[in-house]
């Protein structure tokens, strides 16, 4: 007699839980069953030309009327108090005054959009960039609207991005991180590791932090006083020791994984060390990367270690620009000028030499490319002669380019003031079902089985910007 | 023209003045309603041709129609459009004005339906219904089984009944050694040790009873319930403030377990500690339960995150005590279990007296005790108050004060009107002006106060500041900006034949929690008792006898021996909810003492041994790995309860933050910080790395289960990093010690401390060989990564 058995039936004859899901992905993919494959590449719900994702986090929140929002008139309203219904931050505070942008805005490249001279380095590949004009949030705070934008959530304790993607796709690489998290030399965002965290998904699918030093990932180099050839003995030894356990429990797939991690680990050491060891780049490179300049050195050592992580088969990079609090970020409450020709200054050069790499290597066509912050900025100042803008989460920009996206263009619209979306709203969870759908998955059938059943780790909300696809 | 309009109008009028169903009614709701919610198509499962079915309404579990109150009906909300965010029909035109009209009349009229019969429509049995876990729990017989022999106590049975029907027999016994190791680490997550292996007579009954009754069992156990409570030592986000006090729930969990404390009382104090007749100190910090979780200090939105919170406590609750999911009916009825909204917001309403007593973003503690008491404690920090705010306006007026006049003038104006440089002023004199007042008489005055009424110690927990709750109203879609009918609170209907009696007689507060955990702590209740019996189960066993801990709903996981659990759990109440008495039997049954080798044929018919023919294999708890690393290398500060400690982090670690230097406290005295790791500091927005690897549970939801991964990152803190490599090098230093300097003797006595077993011959070879190139201290760091060590035997 055949019984039907239902998928929960399955999941739970497999493995139970989570090493049941897992197995589940990948017998009906790629008709294999190995349960030590947490990491294990799977393949796409749908074929897609992006294999990876590069995320350039704006930590503190950018304003889109000094960068991609262009608003003539809010330059001829400069200095009136605003009038309108709209709030600001989460505790009531003044919406101050109408302030225009004292960058210029110019149209670029072929396809004319408008970008001000904050990026003259992006500014070259205007052409490749969709610009979302429309994007909003739930939240003016920095530590929600950080966990909304990672995680599409504003609570605590869900899987972010980069975890998702890691989950849906796996990686090609083992003896890398899948998931890369590099920070600002000024801190981590707010909210530290609860942007990189896989939630109530295993702690694999987890960010790594990154660093450029030479040990870039924790407790990467054996302790101090064991050299290699001491380390590779230990090593040895606890593999053959392991491995003559594990003859009497031939069928154990935890022990044999576990086994296997310490292997991994030794090869993760010399990759890792390899990819932050920038000797055999080029003067040249270097100095598109701005290597050679202060202000640039940081974020440039970043986006070249991501060029070589890419290449290296990690499946998602985010980058952070900024770190701490108010002005080491984008979060310009004081001067929003002076602060944002500082951190426009530090990533524009590395972020356009990064991109001109992707291009000549190829990895171009597969790489997604999303830049922004938590939020935006608003269009007033915080109060007379402060050129401060505070948190605007009705309206602000964001972009992607790459893989599978339609670049040289604008998508949607705030009102003349660049206070609100107003024409296509992209709400963050519908940014989150694009670049999902650019890589290949579909966020309405990315589900963890979790608290009673099968959740979106996205979340319930979303749909795909179909504007963006190329 | 002007006169038809006018001709419209008037029709318009008259229908609203006295709307019929069948000429201005139905036609209206054929052509805007019945595509979507007709009798082809029910979308969110609300029917609006029948009038049964509009009544009883959509999976929302409000009634779409309330005949006579226009005002309650889900129907008007929605085509009226008041609520941008719940507008019907959701493409073509908004309902007229008018046509509203007409259907808020015939509502109010009583909403005649002329020749419907869907009254008569017998509502379907829902099957739902009878699904095992719903009904209480009779215990059955106990099976009879051929090799009698084998049973020692009922467990083995049941479980002997399912093999033996198979043909199978259970795995032989595990060997001494083995299981002496795996019955100190399951019972107290620590090794046996040499003295406690030399001097063992093979007395197991009497061994299990002995490490029950150590300290350290609670110090192990307890982590298990603070897994399923979302325990957490500060609330995350953006400041991540400590709770204060509120390590001190951690104790009294552990408090709890080693003393036996029914399982039924511990319901009571951990749901309504401060409603017990005889509530004190210890079942106010149990009350502390509520307020376990994660929270945003500053919201996006303060309506919806007071609900979020309620939210918290109810996912909690019914997944921990009631193994149900609740909180999936908060936006409409239960996709998948036989739940509604007012389920959800009758448990809501349960809960909706408590409040987080806090002070702008400082959350508060409490002054804990016997309830007189507390009021004596009020009373006096009232009267010193007086005291003190009296005698600072005399010295201030005095113009005794040595502040500058401008300071004293500040210090005069209300906060309130205190411009920018008064505010300056105050800050700046604050410490001086303070110094001043603590000269003055009248402290001798609250001295004398003080040690008339001492200090009370203190506790962090939610209070009911009133008998009378707000009222709970089912939110259309779960947004708390969209209040829909009020309801009572209430348990789950399903599982009652009637409501427990909510009324407050006349307590200080609604009474509503005690009356609810007492419904949860009954007999009576189908869940509460198989829902910890089977925690238990789990947590000897790898995986529970659901393997859904904290789903018994009807998509929870089909119990492997239904009858088995259903016996433990009557058999547990009988005990009077006693959890040792559980363990004891647990730890008696030959089940528990099989071994884990395995058998080819049965792992091909039964790969997840849910016959349970072996004992199963599973890597010990990130907790039980360093506790254990501690205990072998001698270093173990055995010191229990106490306020959190911070262990070592990576530097590297802490970069992440927006605050790295401020995140955590600096390591500076190692044998402070090597505590068990239940002692070390939750902290939501960094967890301590290896502990994070080593698969800890999620700190914002109740936990089922913990995972296990093998991952390089683990392997790469396990065998590089700091925590590991100090206990092999102390443990390098105690064999040296305790065996001298002969390699034979300190390769032996290292196993035995780690693996409470000798060496086999080629393991001693092994070792001998490598410690002719390497040090003792790499032969314990490896001991310490062995696979044997993080999986018992």
């Amino acid at each position: 007699m055949r019984i039907k058995k239902t998928r929960r039936d399955f999941i739970w004859q497999t493995g139970g839980g989570f090493a049941g899901v897992a197995l589940m992905d990948l017998l009906t993919r790629d008709n294999v069953v190995s349960a030590n494959s947490i990491l294990a590449p799977k393949r796409p719900h749908f074929p897609a030309k992006a294999k990876r994702a590069v995320f350039l986090f704006m930590n503190g929140a950018p304003s889109q009327v000094d960068t991609f929002d262009y608003k003539p008139e809010l330059t001829k309203r400069n200095g009136q108090a605003y009038k309108g219904a709209l709030t600001v931050g989460s505790n009531g505070r003044p919406v101050g005054y109408l302030m225009q942008s004292p960058f210029e805005f110019k149209p670029r490249g072929q396809s004319g959009l408008m970008i001000s001279d904050l990026f003259p380095h992006t500014s070259k590949f205007a052409d490749d960039l969709c610009v979302i004009r429309s994007m909003y949030t739930d939240t003016a705070a920095h530590a929600s609207g950080c966990l909304q934008m990672n995680t599409g959530s504003i609570f605590l304790g869900k899987p972010s991005a980069g975890a998702w993607v890691t989950y849906g796709l796996g990686t090609d690489n083992q003896s890398l991180p899948a998931f890369v998290v590099m920070t600002d030399p000024r801190g981590g965002p707010i909210g530290s590791a609860s942007n990189w965290t896989a939630g109530y998904m295993p702690a694999a699918y987890q960010g790594t932090l990154f660093r450029s030093g030479a040990a870039p990932l924790l407790d990467l180099k054996p302790p101090a006083g064991v050299d290699d050839s001491t380390q590779r003995r230990s090593l040895d030894l606890l593999k053959t020791l392991n491995e003559e356990h594990l003859a009497a429990h031939a069928e154990e797939n935890e022990l044999s994984a576990r086994i296997a991690s310490y292997e991994l680990a030794y090869r993760m050491q010399a990759e890792a060390a390899a990819v932050v060891n920038l000797g055999n780049e080029s003067a040249s490179t270097r100095a598109r990367y701005g290597l050679d300049d202060k202000l640039t050195a940081d974020f440039g050592r970043k986006c070249l270690m991501t060029r070589r992580l890419l290449e290296k088969g990690v499946r998602f990079v985010q980058l952070y620009s900024g770190g701490g609090h108010i002005e080491d970020t984008w979060d310009g409450h004081n001067d929003c000028i002076t602060n944002h020709k500082l951190h426009a200054g530090e990533t524009d050069k590395p972020i356009a030499a990064l991109m001109e790499d992707l291009k000549a290597t190829g990895l171009w066509d597969e790489t997604l490319l999303l830049w922004g912050g938590e939020f935006g900025r608003t269009p007033t100042s915080e109060g007379v002669g402060k050129p401060g803008r505070d948190h605007d989460w009705h309206g602000f920009s964001m972009w992607m380019a790459g893989a599978g996206v339609k670049g040289g263009q604008a998508i949607g619209a705030t009102d003349d003031l660049g206070f609100a979306a107003v024409e296509d709203r992209v709400h963050v969870s519908d940014l989150h079902a694009t670049l999902l759908h650019l890589l290949g998955l579909d966020h309405t059938k990315l589900t963890y089985f979790y608290q009673g059943f099968n959740q979106r780790i996205t979340g319930v909300r979303g749909e795909v910007v179909k504007k963006v696809l190329a | 023209m002007r006169s038809l309009l006018l001709g419209l109008s008037l029709v318009c009028a008259a229908a609203a003045a006295d709307p019929d169903f069948v000429r201005d009614v139905r036609p209206l709701l054929a052509k805007r309603c019945f595509g979507c919610h007709g009798p082809a198509l029910q979308k969110s499962h609300l029917r609006l041709d029948r009038r049964a079915d509009a009544l009883h309404g959509g999976e929302s579990g409000v009634p779409a129609i309330v005949p006579g109150k226009s005002g309650e009906s889900l129907l008007i909300r929605y085509v009226s459009g008041t609520d941008a965010k719940l507008v019907m029909p959701p493409a073509g035109p908004r309902l007229k004005p008018e046509e509203v009209a007409v259907l808020k009349t015939w509502i109010d009229a009583g909403a005649e339906w002329p020749g419907d019969t869907s009254a008569a429509i017998a509502p379907k049995a829902d099957p739902r219904l009878a699904h095992w876990a719903f009904h209480a729990p009779k215990q059955p017989a106990i099976p009879p089984v051929k090799n009698s022999a084998w049973v020692r106590n009922p467990i083995d049975a049941f479980v002997l009944a399912k093999l033996e029907a198979k043909g199978w027999q259970p795995a032989p016994r595990a060997k001494d050694a083995d299981l002496l190791r795996r019955m100190y680490l399951d019972i107290t997550g620590l090794p046996p040790t040499l003295e406690e292996q030399d001097s063992f007579r093979g007395d197991w009954d009497g061994l299990s009873r002995e490490l029950l009754a150590r300290g350290t069992y609670g110090e192990r156990w307890a982590r298990h319930w603070l897994d399923v409570v979302r325990y957490g030592d500060t609330n995350g986000y953006e400041r991540d403030a400590v709770k204060p006090s509120g390590w001190k729930f951690r104790d009294y969990v552990i408090r709890s377990l080693n003393n036996d404390k029914s399982f039924q009382r511990f319901v009571l104090e951990q749901l309504a500690g401060d409603e017990l007749p005889d509530s004190d100190a210890e079942t106010l910090l149990a009350t502390g339960y509520a307020r376990l979780g994660p929270w945003d200090d500053e919201p996006a939105d303060p309506a919806e995150d007071r609900f979020d919170q309620l939210d918290d406590i109810l996912n909690t609750t019914s997944q921990g005590f009631l193994g149900l999911t609740l909180a999936c009916a908060r936006c409409h009825n239960h996709k998948f279990e036989p739940l509604t909204t007012k389920d959800y917001y009758g448990m809501i309403a349960v809960f909706n007296g408590l409040d987080r007593p806090r002070d702008g973003r400082t959350e508060l503690d409490r002054p804990i005790g016997k309830w007189p008491e507390i009021a004596r404690f009020n009373e006096r920090e009232a009267k010193i108050k007086a005291l003190r705010d009296a005698a600072r306006l005399a010295w201030l007026q005095s113009g005794q004060s040595k502040l500058a006049p401008e300071a004293v003038a500040a210090f005069l104006q209300a906060p309130k009107d205190r411009e920018e440089a008064a505010r300056k002023l105050v800050r700046d004199s604050t410490k001086a002006l303070d110094a001043e007042l603590a000269a003055l008489p009248v402290e001798e005055e609250v001295a004398r106060l003080k040690r008339e009424t001492p200090d009370l110690p203190r506790g962090y927990f939610m209070e009911e500041r009133s008998a009378t709750p707000p009222a709970t109203h089912i939110l259309i879609r779960g947004k708390a900006s969209s209040p829909g009918p009020e309801v009572p609170p209430s348990v789950p209907t399903l599982l009652v034949k009637e409501q427990p009696s909510f009324a407050a007689d006349g307590m200080r507060t609604s009474g509503r929690r005690l009356a609810f955990a007492r419904w949860v702590a009954s007999r009576e209740n189908p869940l509460t008792a198989r829902v910890i019996v089977n925690r238990v189960w789990q947590a000897h066993f790898g995986e529970g006898i659901v393997r859904t801990a904290n789903d018994f709903g009807v998509m929870g996981d089909k119990p492997s021996h239904e009858e088995l659990i259903d016996w433990l759990a009557v058999w547990f109440m009988d005990n009077g909810w006693s959890l040792k008495k559980l363990h004891a039997l647990i730890l008696g049954s030959n089940t528990f003492r099989m071994s884990k080798t395995s058998n080819a044929k049965y792992a091909a018919e039964d790969p997840e041994n849910r016959l349970l023919w072996r004992m199963p294999y599973r890597r010990l708890e990130a907790e039980a790995i360093l506790d254990s690393a501690l205990a072998v290398s001698g270093k173990l500060n055995r010191t229990m309860y106490g306020e959190f400690v911070y262990p070592k982090v990576q530097k590297e670690a802490l970069e992440g933050s927006s605050d790295p230097d401020k995140i955590w406290a600096p390591f500076t005295d190692e044998n402070k910080a090597s505590r068990r790791a239940i002692y070390y500091i939750v902290k939501r927005s960094l967890m301590v790395p290896l502990m994070e690897v080593l698969d800890l549970c999620d700190t914002t939801r109740p936990s089922a289960k913990r995972q296990t991964t093998s991952v390089a990152p683990q392997a790469l803190q396990l065998f590089n990093g700091d925590f590991v490599n100090r206990q092999a090098k102390h443990f390098a230093a105690r064999l040296r010690e305790e065996a001298g300097p002969a390699a034979e003797a300190q390769i032996e006595r290292a196993y035995r401390l780690a693996l409470a077993r000798k060496p086999t011959e080629a393991e001693r070879t092994a070792m001998t060989a490598f410690l002719r190139q390497s040090s003792l201290e790499e032969m314990c760091r490896v001991i310490l990564n062995l696979n044997e060590f993080a999986y018992a035997n």
